[in-house]
């Protein structure tokens, strides 16, 4: 067929349907596609016309298109980036330890008071306790926190786990419905003395303590924004 | 099940949240979508950053597969199409020229002949072959390879106005024979 044989100009259909083509192979200017779209909305035909190119040229493409296998690296970027459940809100990870935490309680006052376990030699004399239990992020984990209100001082003591590479640990209070508050950064060693507000001593008991890891020098929005790693309730000791 | 029929179920059940079902269509379809991006970019860390982004799409939007019409390995390779070009524009790559020499218009059959498939669903390229070969050439490039108009003018040095009109008659008469 020679251009010959084709009016310049053709009737409307024809102009329709190139446009259709222009449309799906993506030659259309930035207005003329935005013109298009428009009418595409409300056009069932000029929709079924799109499609009909879209398929001729798919079916080429499925024909002439070698197969080429990505790196394996992006099965696994992609399982990371959708089934990873780091999209959990901050609440959802924690809520189970706060349940779980009572009976790790019971647990702990029982060998205290049956004198399996002996509470460290501390600097405090601590009169609340937590227990942080490890998430399914922090496995391997075991973590212990003591207030001594009097003194209005925690200490956290790290008995086992380190934060990933590049992350430090950063200890969070959550009283009743309350946001996160932070009460600082885990040092290196295996214990860290931090000193409590006085207007958050009221507030300690049956609070919940938390460990999520953040960048160096902590979660820069004040609000959690790594994983929870681990959390337990302060109870009476 | 016919291999249509198995990527459109594997798509319904990844509409549904299915993982295992997301990772065999993976598996099924990635080395296809693959080439697609490579044509249009020729850049391997291009093509897998714009075959991750397809596949995220693919997994937050299966749901709509069904609504607009298309057959299920369409959808994927116009998608991914789509994005290699979008990718493609914005890094503002330069055509791979186009000898001037190929653009004579001539009435031979073009190397599309000896590729035609022998299947029965191949009648775009023998509707191509009905194109003078330069025309079809310039149409190939425009959807294999996602060139523009511009892309087009710049690889053969034809003024863009000349380009758009040639391409416009090609389209139009392969749109005929396709309707024939």
């Amino acid at each position: 067929m020679s251009d010959q044989t084709l009016p310049p100009d053709g009737p409307e259909e024809d102009e329709d349907r190139v446009l259709a083509a222009e449309y799906a192979l993506g030659l259309l200017t930035d207005e003329e596609r935005a013109r298009f779209e428009e009418r595409l909305d409300t056009d069932a035909a000029l929709r079924a016309e799109v499609v009909a190119w879209d398929e001729h040229f798919a079916a080429v493409i499925l024909d002439d298109v070698a197969e080429v296998p990505p790196s394996p690296q992006l099965a696994k970027r992609l399982q990371t980036i959708l089934f990873k459940p780091e999209k959990q809100s901050f609440w959802q990870q924690i809520w189970p330890y706060g349940l779980g935490g009572l009976a790790a309680a019971l647990v702990l006052w029982l060998s205290i008071s049956t004198g399996i376990l002996v509470p460290e030699d501390s600097r405090l004399k601590p009169d609340l306790v937590a227990e942080l239990a490890p998430t399914p992020d922090g496995e391997g984990l075991v973590i212990r926190a003591t207030v001594d209100t009097t003194l209005a001082a925690v200490e956290v003591v790290r008995a086992a786990g380190t934060p990933p590479d590049g992350r430090v640990f950063e200890l969070w209070l959550i009283a009743g419905d309350a946001a996160p508050v932070s009460l600082g950064l885990l040092e290196d060693g295996s214990s860290t003395l931090i000193d409590l507000p006085q207007d958050l001593l009221a507030v300690l008991p049956g609070a919940l303590l938390a460990i999520s890891d953040e960048p160096p020098g902590g979660s820069p929005t004040g609000a959690p924004t790594g994983a929870v790693r681990a959390a337990g309730p302060l109870t009476s000791s | 099940m016919t291999p249509q029929e198995e990527v459109e179920n594997l798509i319904a059940r990844v509409a549904m949240g299915d993982r295992a079902a997301f990772n065999r269509l993976y598996d099924r379809t990635s080395a296809k979508l693959f080439g697609v991006c490579l044509r249009v970019l020729n850049d391997r860390v291009e093509a897998e950053e714009v075959l991750q982004d397809v596949f995220v799409t693919v997994w937050n939007k299966a749901d709509s597969y069904k609504v607009n019409g298309y057959s299920p390995m369409t959808w994927l390779i116009t998608i991914t199409r789509n994005r290699a070009v979008d990718r493609r524009r914005a890094m503002k790559l330069p055509p791979v020229p186009i000898e001037t020499a190929d653009l004579m218009p001539d009435s031979k059959p073009g190397p599309e002949a000896s590729a035609v498939a022998a299947s029965e669903a191949r009648q775009i390229k023998a509707c191509l072959d009905e194109l003078p070969r330069a025309r079809a050439h310039l149409v190939r490039r425009a959807y294999l390879e996602g060139d523009s108009y511009a892309d087009l003018a710049q690889a053969t040095g034809v003024n863009l106005n000349t380009i758009r009109t040639w391409l416009r008659r090609s389209l139009m008469a392969l749109r005929e024979c396709l309707s024939r």
